[in-house]
């Protein structure tokens, strides 16, 4: 240890024993405690007297750090109890008030923040925080003060960690198995969230993603997931009203989930089933954007992107030319009356493009100051060409082209001084020329799609606070959601047979309740009844339980 | 295919090459000061953090984490109540919307007693639901500390 530790955690120390009588008033909260409470007064007493001996030693040193405290006591015209969460906040520089760590300067990349003195004895201070904190439980400290995780301080200026994650449990039926109740469980997502600003201005951005519990080529080992690049762009900052967004993989600005995914977004277990189709979240793409802020209230992004793609076959049956597999093989269409473009994701994979059209999307943002509470977007998507390389109809017609138009436009409003929340979206998708999507061509009648897809959905939630457990505020938000979404209008052209079964007619409500142990944290419940216009019914109902992170 | 390159890319260099080089700061600490308390002079009691001005007032700056990275911002107090709340500095894509000067005058009049809470006194923004927590967080902190300041 360095004389300076020394003095830091004698400093530390001698914090403590300032608070001291404060902590010995909260070792004794339960006064109808035996035994254990003395023990540890006895304790806390021989603490305070070891922790006086040392104080004496360290003034007759006069060291120096003892001099950085004196700014701190200035704003200490409190009680005792004070001294506590001074102590905490000197161990989290960042979001600390009342130490006297100096801001970085306006130039500065953001993360050298912490006095000398801090950053000499993080150990020591830590625990004489945490032994501080043993005494007295109101500190102030916060998992959003801490740049990894929400634990740690960032050992990198500039460098930060964030996660999100979500796993489900619970009972569903499965179409599969003739609508039978299976109870089953997921590792659905978890994802870790690296961010470094290399500058204010220049900021890298990344999002990794383990899915069902990862992957292995072990068949023994029992996971069937993936991992993925999610996100991977690097941020130029240039002015307010224009920021450029280079080459990368990003995702799509179309409606709010896409964007927003993380599970304390939205209140049911599953994701809206808006986008779990219509917009095939999480539609990540190779892309480019710009975006800023035009006027308070009033934000927008342009981006250009790899093209959706008609093509919902296995990665590898690709053609080393970057084609679909070759006639007469056959292959799935990404864009179907059943999955909608649940399949049509462009891959961000290997230069295994399979055309060279490039999309663009738009989105506008929109939280009016004259309307407190109320927020949302109009948004939008046009292809020209979504047929792939080399497409073909199961006769051997070989498809052109189809453009492809999306329209998402949603709101958010909480409204004020009330726990209520309102939430809407319609989206709505045109297809230039059916004739030429796989799915009106691969002699499946019952798979076609019309001339457009579209589908809506209203939710209503409200917000009751629980007040403070285990010292954090809860909150309980029941919700209700219906959703219509109709996947096979009229206008269907193509060689196959037209007889779809109505299993293209949706209709989703949600009811169930979310549970808030903090903003970042959240338990879920949700019953979902699904119905469409297929004659043997959806069979897809289900009840889950969920547990979702973001920090 | 290339065709969107050919005119995006020299627009984009030309903007970028003619925009200011300076950061996305939007204030300076002394623009922030001089918008808080026009013709008062400073007094540092915490060196690059606490300042006390001539009429009396106090001016915290500090910064919290928004999503991931750090919002700088100040706090103004008269009388243990916030007098004007600003972002000097977002560095984040998405949340930026704590900037929004009405989102912003929520804060003016709160005391070390008000509630202080995100979706209570203080509006959510959705889609900058941490960075509005955040920024709500620290202003009740500085008030806790400092509200008492004269």
């Amino acid at each position: 240890m360095t004389p300076l530790t020394v003095a830091a955690t004698l400093l530390g120390m001698s914090e403590l024993a300032l608070a001291g009588d404060g902590a010995v008033d909260a070792a004794r909260p339960y006064p109808g405690d035996n035994g254990a409470s003395q023990v540890l007064l006895k304790k806390m007493e021989a603490m305070e007297q070891r922790i006086k001996s040392l104080e004496s030693q360290l003034k007759q040193k006069d060291a120096p750090p003892a001099a950085q405290k004196t700014p701190a006591a200035i704003s200490d015209g409190k009680p005792r109890g004070k001294a506590n969460r001074t102590l905490d906040l000197a161990a989290a520089p960042a979001g600390d008030l009342v130490a006297d760590a100096p801001l970085p300067s306006q130039t500065a990349a953001p993360a050298q923040t912490a006095a000398p003195g801090q950053t000499a004895a993080p150990d020591q201070a830590d625990k004489s925080a945490k032994s501080a904190k043993a005494a007295k439980p109101d500190t102030l400290e916060k998992a959003g003060d801490k740049a990894i995780l929400g634990l740690t301080d960032s050992p990198i200026p500039g460098l930060a960690i964030g996660a999100y994650g979500e796993m489900l449990f619970g009972a569903a039926q499965n179409p599969a198995a003739g609508g039978q109740w299976q109870g089953g469980a997921d590792i659905r997502r978890m994802v870790l969230l690296p961010t470094y600003a290399i500058t204010d201005n220049i900021i890298f951005n990344a999002e990794l993603e383990w899915e069902h519990g990862g992957f292995s080529p072990d068949g023994d080992d029992k996971v069937n997931g993936e991992i993925d690049v999610e996100q991977l762009w690097i941020d130029f900052k240039i002015v307010d009203q224009f920021n450029w967004r280079a080459p990368g993989i990003d995702l799509v600005p179309i409606g709010y989930i896409n964007q927003h995914h993380e599970p304390t977004q939205f209140y049911s277990v599953l994701r809206p089933e808006i986008y779990n189709g219509l917009i095939p979240s999480t539609w990540m793409a190779p892309s480019s954007s710009v975006y800023g802020s035009i006027a308070d209230g009033l934000g927008y992004q342009i981006m250009v992107s790899s093209s959706i793609e008609d093509f919902g076959g296995d990665f590898s049956t690709r053609t080393d030319a970057n084609t679909v597999p070759t006639f007469p093989t056959g292959y799935p269409g990404g864009i179907t009356g059943l999955d909608a473009l649940g399949l049509a994701r462009p891959t961000i994979s290997d230069f295994r493009q399979l055309s060279n059209t490039v999309a663009v999307a738009g989105r506008l943002d929109y939280s009016p100051p004259s309307i407190p509470g109320f927020a949302g977007s109009t948004s939008a998507y046009f292809t020209p060409n979504t047929t792939p390389r080399g497409a073909y109809a199961d006769d051997g017609t070989l498809l052109g082209r189809s453009s492809l138009t999306m329209v998402d436009s949603e709101f958010r409003y909480r409204i004020p001084n009330t726990g209520l929340e309102l939430r809407g979206e319609g989206v709505f998708v045109t297809f230039g020329n059916p004739a030429n999507l796989r799915a009106n061509n691969d002699s499946d009648p019952t798979d076609n799609v019309g001339k457009t897809m579209y589908g809506a959905s209203g939710e209503i939630a409200y917000h009751f606070p629980l007040g403070t457990i285990l010292h954090s505020e809860w909150e309980a938000v029941p919700f209700y959601r219906y959703t219509y979404e109709n996947l096979q209008t009229k206008g269907f052209a193509g060689t196959d047979l037209n007889t779809p079964t109505g299993a293209g007619q949706l209709q989703f409500h949600n009811v169930g309740i979310a549970i808030f142990p903090s903003p970042k944290l959240v338990l879920k419940a949700t019953y979902q009844k699904v119905i469409n216009r297929d004659p043997a019914g959806a069979q897809s109902d289900s009840v889950l339980g969920g547990a979702g992170f973001f920090f | 295919m290339t065709g969107w390159i050919r005119w995006t890319a020299p627009a984009a260099a030309m903007i970028s090459l003619s925009a200011p080089a300076h950061a996305v700061q939007y204030l300076s600490v002394s623009e922030a000061q001089k918008l808080a308390f026009p013709s008062a002079s400073f007094t540092e009691v915490q060196p690059g953090r606490v300042w006390k001005t001539s009429s009396g007032g106090i001016f915290v700056l500090d910064h919290v984490i928004g999503k991931h990275l750090y919002i700088d911002y100040a706090v103004s107090i008269v009388g243990g109540r916030v007098h004007r709340v600003d972002i000097l500095q977002y560095r984040e894509s998405y949340g930026g919307e704590v900037r929004s000067p009405s989102w912003l005058a929520q804060f003016v009049g709160k005391t070390s007693s008000s509630p202080l809470q995100v979706g209570a006194d203080i509006r959510n923004i959705s889609g900058a639901t941490l960075s509005s927590m955040h920024v709500t967080e620290g202003v009740k902190r500085i008030l806790a500390a400092y509200g008492h300041l004269r």
